[in-house]
C-alpha cells in the first residue's frame, strides 16, 4: 500500500516540479521585457545583480537578463534569514553545490544588497529575535493562505513583486499539497473566521470553486503591501552606509524571570568591514555576580546584527537558563547608527532570552536606566540608582529630577557612570512613568510612580513548553509577574495601565479544565520556584488512558506574597500554559550570525 | 459542600466537574472589571498550523485534549501526505528519509531526526 502511495506521490511531484519550472522560466522572462498576456502591465523593473559569486552560482538556473537581472532573485528581497533559508532550499533540492565561505559570500550580498530598509525589517523583527507573540492578521484571505501552516512573520519578511509573490505560491503547490488546499478553496478555504482559534470554516472536502478568491485577494495584499519597490527601501539604497559601530555602548537588558541588568558593550572591528568583535559585562541590579561574556557578530543592510557569543565562564550541569550559555544575537540598529535594540537568545526552541537595548556612549552625559521600576507615593527615603554615562563630576541633588512630587533628598554618591540617590515621595504624586532629567540628559519613562498595586499578570500570558529528552531537547518556559495599577479609565488590563515591576510571588501549577478528569497537571512537569517550567519527557505514556502524551494544558500560578486585593486576600496572576509535544522541523537560520 | 468529600471514581469527577464550572463563573464575573483576572481563553501561539485536523501542537480550541493520542500515531499520516508540513518533515519531496530509522513510531520515535531547512 505504502509502494502504491509514493508512486502516486513521486508522479504527482513531478507533474508539479514540472509546472513550477515552467513558472520560473516565465519569472524570467517577465522581468527581462517579455509580456505575459497582451493586457498585462508591463513587468517591474529588477534589481540588478553584479556580484560575480552570486552570478556564477545562481546563474547557472537564474538565467540572466540584458539588464543583469537574475530571474527570480532581481524581483525578491528579505532578511538574512530568509536568503539563507533560500540557499538551503537550493542545495537540498535543485543541486546547488556551495562552500560553507561562499555561501557566506553569497548570503552577505544578497542581504544587503536585495535586503530590507529597516522600517521594513522593525515590524517582523519578532521572527529573527524568536519571540513568540500573538500576530496581528491582516484579514481572512491572508489568514486562509498563510497561517494555515506558518507564522505570518515569515511571509511578511519578504518582499516580491505581486508575480513573484504568485510563483512562490506555486511553488508551495508543488512542495506541499497541503497548500493547495489551503490556497484553492479545499479544506480550510475562506479563513479560519474571526477568532484566531476558531476552525476554519470552510466545509472539508469540498470542490474547488473555479475562480480562486481567496488565493488572488492574498496575492493583491500582498503585491500591495509587501511589493518589490517600496520608498523605504528605494531611500535605504541610497543611503546604506557602511556599519561604523565600534566603541563603546550602554546595555540596559532584561532577562525574563531575572530582572534588570545594566552593562557595556565593546565592539571591535573584525576582518572584515561589516564584521565585528565584542565584549560585554552586564551587571544585575539587584546585585549578584556579573556577567562576561565575548562573541561576534556581522551587520546586513548596514544595520541588521546578527551576532553570537559566549560566557567567560563554564555553564552550570542541568541549568538550562543558566546566562553563561552561547547565545545568538539579533538587534536592529537605528539608521543614525547610535542605539540598536534586539534579543539575545537561547535554548532548543530560543525560548530563552534577554531583550537587549544600546546605545552609543558619547561625549555628553547621557542616562539609560533606573534600577527601580517604580516607586510608591508617600514613601521616603527610597534609594535609586541611575545609570548613565559622562556624568558631571559636580552634582547636587537639585540637578537631578524625576518631576513633580518627587523630591532628591541626597545625592548618596555618583561616578561618571552611576548615580544613587536618596528620594522622597509625595502622597499626593500623581501616578504614571515619569521621566528622569539631569540637565540636558533625559530618560524617557525611567521610573513609574503609584498609589496602589491593583492587580498581578503573569507574563507571557500565553505561553508554550514542549515535552522533550536527551533525543528531542525540551522547550522550557520561564515565566515572569508583573504588577499593574489601573490607569485614568480605572479598569484593569488596559492600555493605560502602568507597569510597576516584579513583585515576590510563590509560582504553582493549577489544572485547566479542558478534558475532565485528565489530570493534565500530574503529568505536564514541574514549577520551580523562580518561575521556571520544566516539561516532562516526549514520547507515549502507558500511564496515560491511550497512551497519551505527557501534553496538557494547565495554569501557570503566581501568588502574590505581599499584595492584596480589596478583600484582603493575595493578588492572583494566571497565564495560560500550553504543554505540547516536539517539532520535527526546526525553522532557523543559526548560520546568519558566523 | 465542604462537608462533602468525594470518595469514589465518580464522585471525584462530580467533584472536578464543579472545579471545571468555578472557572467559567469567574470568566462571567470579568464583564464587571472589578475582578483580578480576565478571562484567558486558550489560544493558538504563533507558529502553530491552523489547519486542524487534529492539529499538531494545538487542537482548533487551542488545546491538546484533540490532538492524537499519542501523537506518535499521527507521525507517519503527517509525513506521507505532508499534512503539517511546517512541523513535520515531509515525505514528498524534502525528506525522503527521514523516517528510514524508525518503522513503528509508537515505538521507535526516538530514532526521528529532527532537521533544519
Amino acid at each position: 500500500m505504502e509502494n502504491v502511495m509514493k508512486q502516486v506521490a513521486i508522479a504527482l511531484a513531478v507533474i508539479l516540479i514540472s509546472g513550477t519550472a515552467l513558472a520560473q522560466g516565465r519569472g524570467g522572462r517577465g522581468g527581462g521585457g517579455g509580456g505575459r498576456a497582451a493586457a498585462a502591465p508591463a513587468p517591474e523593473e529588477g534589481f540588478p545583480v553584479t556580484d560575480p559569486l552570486v552570478v556564477q552560482k545562481c546563474g547557472t538556473c537564474h538565467t540572466k537578463d540584458d539588464k543583469g537581472n537574475l530571474s527570480r532573485i532581481s524581483w525578491t528581497r528579505t532578511t538574512p534569514e530568509g536568503w539563507e533559508e533560500a540557499i538551503k532550499r537550493m542545495i537540498r533540492l535543485n543541486g546547488l553545490t556551495i562552500t560553507p565561505a561562499e555561501a557566506k559570500s553569497v548570503l552577505k550580498y544578497l542581504s544587503t544588497n536585495h535586503g530590507l530598509a529597516p522600517e521594513e525589517a522593525k515590524p517582523v523583527m519578532y521572527m529573527p529575535e524568536h519571540r513568540i507573540i500573538d500576530e496581528v492578521i491582516p484579514n481572512d484571505a491572508v489568514r486562509a493562505t498563510c497561517t494555515n501552516c506558518h507564522a505570518l512573520g515569515r511571509p511578511f519578511s519578504w518582499h516580491r513583486t505581486r508575480e513573484e509573490w504568485q510563483l512562490m505560491t506555486t511553488l508551495h503547490s508543488a512542495l506541499y499539497q497541503q497548500a493547495e488546499s489551503a490556497f484553492r478553496g479545499g479544506r480550510n478555504a475562506g479563513g479560519g473566521g474571526a477568532a484566531a482559534a476558531a476552525p476554519a470554516s470552510g466545509s472539508e472536502g469540498a470542490a474547488p470553486a473555479a475562480a480562486t478568491p481567496v488565493l488572488d485577494q492574498t496575492l493583491d495584499y500582498l503585491g500591495k503591501n509587501y511589493g518589490l519597490h517600496t520608498p523605504e527601501w528605494a531611500s535605504w539604497r541610497a543611503r546604506m552606509r557602511a556599519p561604523k559601530i565600534t566603541g563603546r555602548w550602554l546595555v540596559s537588558a532584561h532577562v525574563l524571570g531575572k530582572g534588570k541588568y545594566y552593562g557595556e558593550l565593546t565592539i571591535g572591528q573584525g576582518v572584515a568591514e561589516d564584521e565585528f568583535t565584542t565584549t560585554v559585562k552586564l551587571t544585575p541590579v539587584g546585585g549578584g555576580p556579573a556577567i562576561s561574556r565575548t562573541g561576534t557578530g556581522l551587520v546586513y543592510a548596514g544595520y541588521s546584527w546578527r551576532g553570537r557569543s559566549k560566557g567567560t565562564t563554564a555553564v552550570a550541569k542541568d541549568t538550562p537558563d543558566d546566562l553563561a550559555t552561547e547565545m545568538r544575537e539579533a538587534i536592529w540598529i537605528s539608521p543614525d547608527q547610535s542605539s540598536g535594540e534586539g534579543r539575545w537568545f537561547w535554548g532548543e526552541y530560543q525560548e530563552f532570552g534577554i531583550d537587549v537595548k544600546i546605545v552609543r556612549a558619547t561625549p555628553e552625559p547621557l542616562l539609560y536606566m533606573t534600577d527601580k521600576y517604580s516607586l510608591k507615593a508617600g514613601s521616603q527615603a527610597q534609594r535609586v540608582k541611575v545609570y548613565g554615562n559622562s556624568l558631571p563630576a559636580t552634582l547636587t541633588a537639585a540637578d537631578l529630577e524625576f518631576g513633580a512630587g518627587v523630591k532628591v533628598k541626597t545625592i548618596v554618591s555618583h561616578t561618571a557612570t552611576e548615580i544613587v540617590a536618596d528620594v522622597d515621595v509625595a502622597a499626593t504624586a500623581v501616578p504614571g512613568k515619569r521621566d528622569v532629567t539631569l540637565g540636558r540628559a533625559v530618560l524617557l519613562g525611567g521610573l513609574a510612580i503609584y498609589d496602589k498595586v491593583d492587580y498581578i499578570k503573569v507574563l507571557p500570558e500565553a505561553s508554550m513548553a514542549r515535552l522533550g529528552s536527551d533525543v528531542h531537547p525540551k522547550g522550557y518556559q520561564q515565566l515572569e509577574v508583573m504588577a499593574y495599577q489601573k490607569g485614568e479609565d480605572s479598569k484593569m488590563h488596559t492600555a493605560d495601565d502602568i507597569e510597576l515591576g516584579p513583585v515576590d510571588v510563590a509560582w504553582s501549577v493549577e489544572e485547566f479544565y479542558t478534558v475532565l478528569g485528565d489530570d493534565d497537571r500530574e503529568f505536564v512537569g514541574s514549577m520551580s520556584g523562580t518561575g521556571l517550567f520544566t516539561p516532562n519527557v516526549d514520547g507515549p505514556n502507558p500511564q496515560r488512558k491511550f497512551s497519551r502524551n505527557n501534553y496538557g494544558e494547565v495554569w501557570a500560578v503566581a501568588t502574590a506574597k505581599n499584595e492584596k486585593d480589596k478583600d484582603g486576600k493575595p493578588l492572583i496572576g494566571k497565564s495560560y500554559l500550553v504543554v505540547t509535544v516536539p517539532t520535527y522541523i526546526r525553522w532557523d537560520q543559526p548560520e546568519v550570525t558566523k | 459542600m465542604k462537608h462533602l468529600r468525594a470518595v469514589n471514581k465518580k464522585a471525584r469527577r462530580v467533584d472536578s466537574y464543579v472545579a471545571s464550572l468555578g472557572e467559567d463563573v469567574i470568566a462571567l464575573q470579568n464583564g464587571g472589571g472589578n475582578n483580578q483576572q480576565p478571562a484567558q481563553r486558550p489560544h493558538v501561539p504563533m507558529g502553530c498550523a491552523l489547519a486542524f485536523s487534529p492539529g499538531w501542537e494545538v487542537d482548533s480550541a487551542g488545546g491538546t485534549a484533540g490532538l492524537c493520542q499519542p501523537v506518535e500515531r499521527d507521525i507517519y499520516d503527517c509525513y506521507v501526505t505532508c499534512f503539517w508540513p511546517a512541523q513535520v518533515p515531509d515525505h514528498l519531496n524534502n525528506y525522503p528519509d527521514w523516517a528510514s530509522k524508525c518503522a513503528a513510531a509508537t515505538k521507535d520515535w526516538r530514532n526521528l531526526d529532527l532537521v533544519f531547512p
